[in-house]
Order: structure tokens, then sequence, then C-alpha cells
């Protein structure tokens, strides 16, 4: 019905990427609808979420707990309260409940946390020294990334640069560093030195609530999957959709605890919400900017490989090189190594199928990895134009025309030789 | 105690060939191997039967054969034969070893190997002209099938103008050895008796020119040069290791042994020249290497060059700088060996040699990570890096040669340089840079694979560590053969300069 109706208004686009823009009119996702698809996307949303209920839990427990330790040595070793911590999103007491599962943190990570991959009881800080452990450093690189473009983030940015988050960090500085004249002596010195590191710390808190809710929803998809309810990649972009909308209003906060005291740096009735503060500057901070790849391009200035201007930045996962993962200076690696401990015996099986099986994996789900950005994204775009402009199934062929122009311009982003949009449509792209 | 490293091969060729009963490819691979291994076995047990304090020919064995032609079957070992008998077994059983299974009809290859293999060794141990004669002509047709048969294209070329050129070094080495005998009135060709002989100098030139000729197209020196890109390049990997590691070395063995022993004093009145000739193949050889694009073609012209050194060295004739010519010769055959199977794989894997296709080989999930480690590993032995083997041989050649022929040496030690630029292109556009998305979806280099590789490396890293090993081998022999050449006039006020130039081993 939806399609007779585009074909019948709306001539076809002559955009290079017409088949992909037809199928976002059609209601479908940048990555084409595959059985095949379907699985790789599923199985490693599913791997992705697991570590990922680490980096929340650890994200939010550096910005409350560990704050402004100098010396955050031990900055990874979450306490059982915060693995404990129930999630939003997840279990009895959820407030939506969108994961049917427990809302502590997930068995998997759990085994993987007392064992590692040597499969063997240790003490925490041996598996941490042997690098037996979640790589938290790629959830610091992405909370940096967010940091850094700022100009994406503008009400969340102009608030953390007014007097009001001035003086509740000023709070938070002076009770944490009470008793200790070394350090309220450098504040009194360097202020602004102190005051970025908080703006840091909220910016973790941004990120830890962001996927706080992205690991029950991608949780809840591998589930729905393995009943046999989930059976069309459109399917699977559409309970993104309707998951980004369901928590679109969800508070973003920052609230610090020093000796049992809530100090609240950027406090709820701010009402920044899930959907603007969080989501759509972590998309376009993470999938499509981030910082280029130390082993990919040269900073060298005159040599002018990176461009002046930070709207220019293409170096995100929509973007990036699978085929050097595992090499020096290409940060994903880090990811595709966490996410690795956690694939579902199908996918594994599925990789050993192909290019060099169990040797080179950690690319293969580095692609598949890269797929399943592409139908994320397909959700954020779809959930963007049914926020600010019309149905598909509008009869006005005017609304249709602003939908395709919408489409069109998300779609240019991918123009640039280095986006592998064009990879993801070929199955054989492994 | 020497004869086992003929017959071995040959019967174990033969017997390979000529058995009734069918074998799979896997069953002769196996046979070839145990063949190869038990010489490489009996090769060890020479050298802890070899006395190195003596001065001569060691473990001789003697049958009267054909005595009216003066051909007998007479056999004897000193350091040089040592080095180089333990080269050929050692790049033999690599080369069956690094074989692609695969290969048509593999009976008949592995056979082939081996013959070439036993007939190589009697040449190292011939201690009778016309007998070195003969197992040097020998190799010829089992190697014109090796190129002909298993190479890559223009294999047909390759291998004819393989036959036709070494087929005409032979008459050159045949007129020069009938020459000394028969203007010296010899009574038959056992080497002993050929070097009582005492010849006129200017005979003496004549009959070395000849000999240069012959075996300068066998090493390759520059202008005979030219089969040698084109054969070695048509040539199957192992085949290429045969050709480069052990057959090379015939030509320069040949002249050490013939050349530098039977005509001292001709040796002595040409060397300078041959010194220019040595820097000259060395210059030329890294140049040319600098303008290939084929990987094969450099490691093929790199060989030129790095044969150019032993030249230096023999033309040289002190002590140190025989020791380095000798100790280069088995360098170089490692090195040659190591490349040429590195070389093969990445064909073998990547399909292509071309400089400008190849890229980010050292990817360690999707590229061949080991064997770029060990490109980039051996191309630095090459280049001579200190710490590898190459270094230390090229170090005394230099050091042994430096004051005689200071220039040359000079000119040789650029050559080096040059050396480090061509494989530093080399290993800069196949190892390094980004695989292409669209083509590498590259096989994995099994661990049997890297095996040979792994043995030369090894080898190529002990002894570059520990060069006495090495070394102490040849040094008696080198002592005897320079102390059979005159030295000129002009050499003494050098040599007797400072003592520093000719440290003791």
């Amino acid at each position: 019905m939806t399609t007779a109706t585009l074909t019948a208004t709306l001539p076809p686009s002559t955009h290079e990427f017409s088949e992909v823009i037809h199928r976002l009119e059609a209601g479908g996702s940048m990555l084409p609808d595959t059985p095949d698809n379907l699985k790789q996307i599923i199985g490693i949303y599913k791997a992705y979420a697991v570590p990922m209920d680490f980096y929340w839990r650890d994200l939010l427990y550096i910005a409350e707990q560990v704050f402004l330790n100098p010396l955050p040595a031990f900055k990874y070793f979450i306490s059982e309260e915060y693995l404990d911590r129930p999630n939003a999103y997840a279990g009895d007491t959820a407030d939506l409940r969108i994961w049917r599962g427990e809302a502590d943190a997930h068995p998997e990570l759990r085994a993987f946390m007392e064992k590692g991959e040597v499969n063997r009881k240790l003490p925490k800080l041996l598996h941490h020294l042997w690098h037996d452990r979640v790589n938290m450093e790629f959830a610091e690189a992405c909370m940096e990334a967010m940091l850094w473009h700022e100009d994406i983030n503008p009400g969340f940015n102009a608030y953390l640069d007014s007097e009001e988050y001035k003086q509740n960090s000023d709070r938070a500085i002076r009770a944490y560093f009470k008793g200790n004249p070394a350090m309220l002596g450098l504040y009194k010195l360097f202020p602004e030195m102190f005051l970025e590191q908080v703006k840091k710390l909220s910016y973790y808190a941004n990120l830890g609530l962001f996927w706080e809710v992205m690991a029950p929803v991608f949780f809840e998809m591998s589930d729905l999957y393995d009943e046999g309810k989930m059976t069309t990649v459109p399917e699977a972009m559409e309970f993104l959709v309707n998951g980004i909308f369901a928590v679109a209003g969800r508070p973003i906060y920052h609230h610090v605890y020093i000796d049992g005291e809530c100090y609240e740096i950027i406090p709820k009735s701010q009402a920044f919400t899930w959907l603007y503060e969080a989501a759509l500057p972590y998309v376009e901070a993470v999938f499509y900017r981030t910082a280029p790849f130390r082993g990919t391009k040269s900073y060298n200035a005159q040599a002018g490989q990176i461009p002046a201007d930070q709207k220019d930045f293409h170096y995100g996962i929509l973007y990036a090189d699978v085929f050097p993962v595992g090499s020096a200076g290409i940060p994903p690696t880090l990811l595709m190594q966490d996410m690795l401990h956690f694939l579902p015996d199908y996918l594994v099986e599925e990789y050993q199928k192909h290019g060099r099986g169990e040797d080179d994996m950690l690319i293969q789900l580095g692609i598949t990895f890269q797929r399943s950005m592409y139908n994320v994204t397909s959700a954020v775009i779809q959930a963007l134009r049914t926020a600010l402009l019309y149905p598909l199934d509008d009869p006005n062929p005017e609304h249709l025309k602003a939908n395709r122009q919408f489409f069109e311009q998300q779609i240019d982003r991918f123009k640039r030789p280095e986006a592998r949009l064009r990879d993801v449509q070929d199955q054989s792209y492994r | 105690m020497l004869s086992p490293l003929i017959w071995l091969p040959t019967i174990g060729g033969l017997l390979l060939a000529f058995l009734p009963f069918k074998l799979t490819a896997q069953q002769s691979r196996i046979s070839a191997l145990t063949v190869s291994g038990l010489a490489l076995l009996w090769t060890i047990l020479l050298f802890t039967q070899f006395d190195l304090s003596a001065a001569g020919f060691q473990m001789r064995e003697f049958m009267p054969w054909l005595p009216m032609l003066g051909l007998n079957y007479d056999l004897g070992l000193d350091g040089l034969s040592l080095m180089m008998v333990a080269l050929n077994s050692l790049l033999t059983w690599i080369a069956i070893y690094g074989s692609r299974e695969t290969m048509e009809r593999p009976r008949f290859f592995y056979a082939l190997m081996l013959l070439v293999s036993g007939g190589v060794a009697g040449a190292f141990l011939a201690q009778n002209l016309l007998l070195f004669f003969l197992l040097f002509e020998i190799e010829l047709v089992p190697l014109y099938f090796l190129i002909s048969i298993w190479g890559g294209d223009k294999r047909d070329y390759a291998a004819t103008k393989f036959l036709l050129y070494t087929a005409i070094a032979g008459a050159f080495i045949l007129a020069s050895f009938l020459g000394a005998v028969w203007l010296g009135g010899s009574a038959d060709f056992s080497y002993d008796q050929v070097l009582q002989i005492e010849l006129p100098q200017s005979t003496q030139i004549v009959l070395l020119g000849l000999m240069l000729v012959g075996f300068g197209i066998k090493i390759p020196l520059v202008p005979f040069h030219t089969w040698l890109p084109d054969t070695y390049v048509a040539a199957s990997p192992s085949v290429a290791i045969m050709l480069g590691g052990v057959l090379a070395k015939l030509g320069t063995y040949g002249i050490f042994r013939f050349g530098l022993g039977l005509f001292p004093d001709a040796w002595a009145a040409l060397s300078p020249f041959l010194a220019v000739w040595a820097a000259v193949s060395v210059l030329y050889g890294s140049v040319t290497a600098i303008a290939q694009k084929d990987i094969k073609r450099m490691v093929a012209y790199s060989s030129i060059g790095h044969m150019g050194y032993v030249m230096l060295g023999g033309a040289a004739f002190t002590e140190l700088s025989l020791v380095g010519a000798i100790s280069q010769m088995v360098s170089h055959g490692l090195i040659l060996a190591l490349l040429f199977h590195l070389v093969g794989v990445v064909e073998d894997k990547v399909g292509t040699r071309q400089l400008d296709q190849l890229n980010g080989l050292m990817n360690p999930l999707r590229g061949l990570p080991v064997v770029s480690a060990l490109l980039v590993l051996s191309g630095m032995a090459s280049a001579g890096i200190p710490g590898l083997v190459g270094f230390i041989t090229e170090f005394l050649v230099f050091q042994g040669s430096y004051s005689v022929f200071p220039v040359q040496t000079l000119l040789c030690v650029v050559g080096t340089g040059l050396t480090a630029v061509y494989f530093v292109i080399l290993i800069n556009r196949t190892c390094f840079g980004r695989l292409d998305n669209q083509k590498a979806h590259y096989g994995k280099v099994s661990l049997t694979e890297q095996v040979p590789a792994l043995i030369l490396a090894t080898l190529v890293v002990v002894l570059g560590l520990q060069p006495n090993w090495l070394v102490h081998w040849s040094a008696a022999s080198s002592k005897t053969l320079v102390a059979a050449v005159p030295i000129p006039e002009t050499r003494i006020a050098l040599q007797s300069e400072p003592a520093v130039f000719s440290p003791k081993l």
C-alpha cells in the first residue's frame, strides 16, 4: 500500500544512492533486508550489548564516585554496587521495561569479569594487568569525541559554561577535596583546570546514561530474534525507532556522591533529554565524526590530510576502514576485541565459513558491526524524519518531496569515497 | 665418508623415478624429504669429523675409473668444499620441503631435484678436473627440465637460455682444463697433479681468462648475467632456491678452486682487474635491482650484486678476504633461499609479484604478517645490517680487501648502500601501506609453509650473532689457497702498512 502511493506520486530519485533512498522511503533501512544481514546485525547487537552493559555502569561509576581523583588508578574496578545497579529499562523495577531480563549486570559479563579469557578465577588486579578485561578505554574515547565536538550539543554545552554549573561544580570540588589543602590550593590557583575536568565527567555521565538505554534495547532485540519474533531488517530498525521515541524524554543529569551526600552538578530539573542531549550528539560524534585514526591519517599540519573544520570530520564507524583492525593505531580494535568474547554461537559458525575463519574473526565481526551501525543510523534517520517531517504514507506529494529531500541530504554524507554505504549493500563485503 | 653425499640423493632420485609402483604426490614428497634429510644428517656428521687444523684435503676417496682419460673417482674435502656441501644439503632439503604439494608429476620433480643435489655435491667434492666437469655438466639437464616443466611464464625461453649459456660456459671451462693439462704435460686430470704444473704467466692468463668467462657465466658476473633474471623469475621457488642458493656457488667455487689454485701467477697479475670487475658487478646489480617492478627480479639482481662481493674477496686474496668470500657464499645462499621462499609464498597467496599491486602485507589479521616480518629481516640481512649474517661476511670481505684494493672496496661499500635502497623500496611497497579491501582475501599461511623460512631466518640471526660458527671452518683452507699465490710487489708495500687491517680471526 505504502509503495503503491509512493510510486504513484513521486518520480524515481536521481541520487547516486537512489536504491537506498527508495528503500528508506518505503520504510526500510540503509542496510538491505536479507536474512544474512539480519543474523549478522542481531548477533553483533548481542555481542555489543554485553560490554556496553559494563561501559555504562563504569562510566556512571567514574562520573559519580571516582569523580576528581587525581590518580584514578582503579577507575575501571567498579564497585559491586554499580554492578548490581538496576538498569532503568530492564527488570521488575524498570521505569519502562524494554528488556525482559534482569536489571543488574548481565550474567555473561559477570562471568567474564570473574574468569576472563584465561578462564580462571584470579584477583581482579591480575586480570587487569594481564589485559584480560573489558577495554574501557574505548568507552572513554567515545566520551572524548562527544566532549571535543562541542558544536553538536549546543544546549548542553551552554549549560556547562553557565554560572550555575560553575557554582554546582565548585561546591562538589570543595566537598571532594575537603581536608586536602594541596588540592584545594591548586584549585584556588587554577580553577579552570578543575572545572574542565568536571565538564569531562559530566560527559561521562551523559554517555553512561545513553548506553544504559541501548544495552537493554539490544538485549531485547537479540531475545526477540531468538524467539523468532524479529524476522526482517526493517523490523529490527522499527524496534530501534520505537525504542528511541519511548525513552526520548529520559532526563540526562550528572550527580556526584561524596561522603554519602549527593551533589547535583547537572540537576534533572535542567530538563536535558536523552534524545537531544545524548542520542543525537552521540550518533554525530561517534558514528560520523570521531577523530582520525593515528594509524591511517597523518596529523601533520602541512600534509593537510585532516580537515580544519570539525564538521568535516568523517572518521566514525560509518566511514571506518575495518580491514586494518588489529594493527597499531586503529582504535576500534578495542571494541572488536571486547565484542569477540560475547559472540553468539551462530555468528562464530558464520565467521568460520568465511575469510580466514577464526583467524580474522576480529575483522569479520568489525564489518558486521559496521553493518549493524548502518541499521542503527537508519533508525535515527527515520526517527528524525518522524519527529521533524511527515509520515511515509502521507498523501500530499509536497510532503513526500520534503521527506525525500531530507533523506537525500542525509545520504549525501555518504558520497565520500571513504563511506562504507556502498560496501554494506554487498553481501560479499566481509 | 664422502660418497654417500653423492649417492644417497642420486640413487634415491633414480629409485623415485623408476620404481614400478604408484606413489601419491604426498608419498613422493615424503620419500624425497627422507632422502635429502639423510644427506643433511650425513653432512652434519661430516662437520663432527672435520679436522679444523688440517691444511690439505681430508677424507679422501679414490677409485680408478677411466685411467686412459685420466678420469678417476677422486673425492676430498677441505673447508671450502665443506661449506658448499653443507649449503647444498640444507638448501636441497629446504627446497624440497617448500615445494608446492599440488604440482603436476611430483615424482619426476623430486627425482630431478635429488639428482641435481647429488651432482652438485659431487662437483664440490671432486678432486679430479674431468670428474668436476662431468658433474658440472650433468646438472644442466635436470635443471633444464625443472625450469621448463614447473616454471612460470616464459619458462621455455628461460630454460633454453639457461641451457645455452651454461653449455657454453662448460665449453670454456673444458677448454681451460684441457689447456692446463696438455700444456703442462700432466699425466692425468687429478687436481693434485695439475697443481704441481708450472706454466708461464702468459699461458696462465689465457687459461684463466677462459675459466673466468666459463665460471663468470655461471656466477654470474656482469656482462654474462643476462640469463639469470629470466631463469630465476621463470623458475618455481624451489628451483630458484637451488639455482641461486647452490648452483651459483658452483661458479665461485670453481673460480677459487681452479682459477686461483691452478693459475696463481695469472691470478696475481689479473687481480686488480678482477676487483674492478667485482665492483662493477656489485654496482650494476644493485642499480638494476632498484629499477625493477617485480620483486622476484629484484631478488635476482640482488644476487648478481652479492656474488660481486665474493669476487672482490677472491681478487684481494688475503686470508681474511678469502674467509670472507667463502662465508659470503654461504650467507648469500641462506639469504637468497630465504628471500626466494618468501617471495614464493607471497606470490602463491597474493597472486602477484608486482610492486605496484602488492601492499599492506604486514596487516596482522588479513595480511601475511609473519612472512612480511621475515621479509624485512631477510632484506636487512641482505643489505648488511649488523647482527645478521650478511653483515659479518660483507665486513670480512671489505676488511680483508681494503688494504689491497681500497677504491674497489669503497665502490662495493656503496653497493651495500644501494642494496639497502632497493630492499627498502621492496619492503615499503609490499609490507607497508594498507590492504586493498576489494582484493585482500588472501589465504592463510600455515605453520608448515613457514618452516623453511623460520629455519633459514634462525640461521641468519644465529650466525650473525655467533659468526665463528660460520667462519672458522674455512680458515685453514683459505690460508692454503692464499699461500699458493705469489704476492705482487705493489701489494707487499700496501699490506705491510698498518697491522690493524688484518686482525687475526
